[in-house]
């Protein structure tokens, strides 16, 4: 909840904060038990000696948490995940950046971690996916596939000897992003999918969800005209700008508005909450910008407790 | 410095052309707005005002001083502006002067008239004490803590509000001593006496991106400007001040097409101020 600054009159208030309370009381006690604050004794068997990992600190015999997270066990490691942090890279992970510099054959990019990815030009295949010959010309030409401050999307390839991140793009998949708007919301609240990239048909909107925290929302583009449009765009520049048609925009600023609301209420994002959102606010009527005023989130945070609520009786029916 | 790829900026562009821009809002429209009361306990009036992701807080000090000699009837206001390093790494060490000297002129040339004090938002005479001898000195400060554009318009928010917020404590003068001896002076704790905010401008800044022009423009909309002018205008829809910022020149017809929108927006801005202000007197009350 932090960066929320709401203004709430006095029946949202105790809207919001019923809905808050039924969401507390819907987690699993497990989870609840697991979220600590800095001062928290961390429950532990003091039998099986442990490993006290990160943001834990033996004091007087007791394990006591150092920063405010969720406690993670793994075997005997005990250690505290802290949630407002940096994102913190696995192999294969689908991630969003925007390329700050670029070096002899490589684009250097921020990524939200706590250093800059790395791509090398050889890690990126030729547009009919044969791989690169490593030539001077080439490498001259770099420019002409990303510049600075572009979007792109890429893999995470792995951690070199030196600590360096690396990253790759072999696919038509990855590459530029044009067309549309960058989000940021904290990693945490992007769990890792099979399925990172979403063509939202209805919409005619790609909503790719970094697992870096950086979500994209744009135009569709169709893969393997990605080449063209970018030959295009100097000649564009100079006509009458051709532009997102009204429709689509519409729909990308209502996704994207979802998605701050759903960031700033602390929801895991996912593409089925942010659409089913979208579409709550497009059913009743809300305008696109006052999805981000006080009515929408105390309404957002209401139906989630209701779908959380409704999720646990289906399950506790079942059973 | 915000930095934003092509793709980006021609999203941008085409939203305000199509009269939608990133997050939803028209050209005139203005991001939520939030304010705060007495939040500084020492000042004699403090605001904390958020527009959208732009944040600001405003102190008003008042302090007993001397009158210059060529007012002798009048009190004296500073403005100064400090933008905090925690807005933009950029504003660390002595990176965000020039912008806070920016920024503190404008608001100077809005709220503070002319040399006379001619015009000015804040009635000087009302800040004398004893004429030539004992006058409140009144320091506005103004500190950015998180820059999303339209810093000049929260700015002049903020003062605002802090200005009535103020409370200047009263004063009784002892008569007794002659009349080119210091008077004595004796501030009182309890009681108070509020400003006549009134005449107190809002500032609403025109950022022209393409061929059109948007209202509270964030830092992203900003760095697709060619040119923006702020207007200062007062409750009755006077204007007290007007500057120009950006390189791009702007025809005549124009600013004064500017400025007719900027007179129509600031009412309403002003009244969604001045309900802001009565709520948060309200919650400050309680």
């Amino acid at each position: 909840m932090k960066g929320l600054h709401l203004s709430l009159n006095q029946t949202q208030r105790v809207r919001l904060d019923t809905a808050l309370q039924e969401l507390q009381s819907l987690a699993p006690a497990a989870a609840s038990a697991a979220a600590v604050t800095v001062a928290d004794t961390i429950p532990v068997n003091q039998e099986d000696n442990i490993l006290k990992g990160h943001g834990t600190v033996d004091q007087d015999g007791e394990v006591v948490a150092t920063l405010c997270g969720v406690v993670e066990r793994v075997n005997k490691l005990v250690y505290v995940r802290t949630l407002q942090a940096r994102y913190k890279p696995e192999v294969g992970d689908i991630i969003v950046g925007r390329v700050i510099e670029i070096a002899p054959k490589r684009w250097r990019l921020e990524i939200n971690f706590s250093q800059d990815a790395v791509l090398m030009l050889s890690s990126m295949n030729l547009p009919d996916g044969i791989q690169r010959r490593r030539t001077a010309v080439d490498e001259l030409n770099m420019r002409g596939i990303f510049v600075e401050n572009d979007v792109i999307c890429a893999e995470v390839r792995g951690f070199q000897h030196d600590g360096s991140l690396h990253l790759q793009a072999r696919s038509e998949k990855y590459g530029k992003l044009e067309r549309g708007q960058l989000l940021t919301v904290p990693p945490y609240l992007v769990k890792r999918k099979k399925q990172h990239f979403h063509h939202l048909m209805q919409y005619n909107v790609d909503l790719i969800l970094g697992c870096n925290g950086f979500i994209w929302v744009g135009e569709h583009v169709v893969v393997g005209e990605k080449t063209k449009t970018t030959g295009d765009q100097q000649k564009s520049s100079t006509e009458a700008e051709n532009f997102t048609p009204l429709e689509t925009r519409k729909h990308i600023c209502r996704l994207a508005n979802a998605v701050r609301v759903l960031s700033a209420l602390g929801f895991t994002l996912t593409v089925e909450l942010i659409i089913e959102t979208a579409e709550a606010s497009a059913s009743s009527n809300v305008e696109i910008n006052d999805m981000l005023g006080a009515e929408f989130y105390v309404q957002t945070a209401e139906r989630e407790a209701k779908r959380r609520a409704d999720l646990l009786r289906k399950k506790n029916g079942a059973r | 410095m915000v930095a934003l790829s092509e793709g980006e900026k021609h999203f941008i562009r085409g939203g305000i052309e199509q009269d939608i821009r990133t997050d939803g809002r028209r050209r005139l429209q203005f991001r939520a707005l939030s304010v705060e009361t007495g939040v500084i306990p020492q000042a004699n009036g403090s605001a904390r005002v958020r527009l959208g992701g732009t944040e600001i807080i405003t102190s008003v000090k008042a302090e007993l001083g001397k009158p210059s000699i060529l007012h002798p009837d009048q009190g004296k206001v500073s403005i100064f502006v400090d933008c905090s390093p925690t807005a933009e790494p950029m504003f660390e060490g002595r990176g965000s002067e020039e912008l806070s000297a920016e920024l503190s002129v404008a608001l100077q040339r809005c709220l503070l008239g002319g040399k006379s004090g001619a015009g000015a938002a804040i009635d000087l005479s009302s800040l004398i004490v004893v004429e030539g001898k004992v006058c409140w000195d009144l320091y506005i400060d103004g500190l950015v803590i998180s820059s999303d554009g339209n810093l000049l318009d929260a700015l002049a928010a903020a003062i605002k509000v802090a200005l009535s917020d103020t409370g200047i404590p009263k004063v009784n003068v002892s008569l007794s001593a002659a009349s080119d001896e210091e008077p004595e002076v004796d501030v009182s704790d309890e009681e108070f006496l509020q400003f006549d905010t009134s005449s107190v401008p809002v500032i609403i800044t025109l950022t022209k991106v393409g061929r059109h022009y948007i209202i509270d423009a964030t830092s992203e909309e900003e760095s697709q400007m060619s040119s923006a002018v702020s207007v200062s205008v007062n409750r009755h829809g006077q204007i007290c001040g007007l500057t120009k910022r950006g390189g791009a020149g702007l025809d005549p017809s124009v600013i004064f097409d500017m400025i007719s929108v900027a007179k129509h927006v600031s009412q309403q801005f002003m009244s969604l101020l001045d309900s802001e202000i009565a709520a948060a007197e309200a919650e400050a009350a309680e």
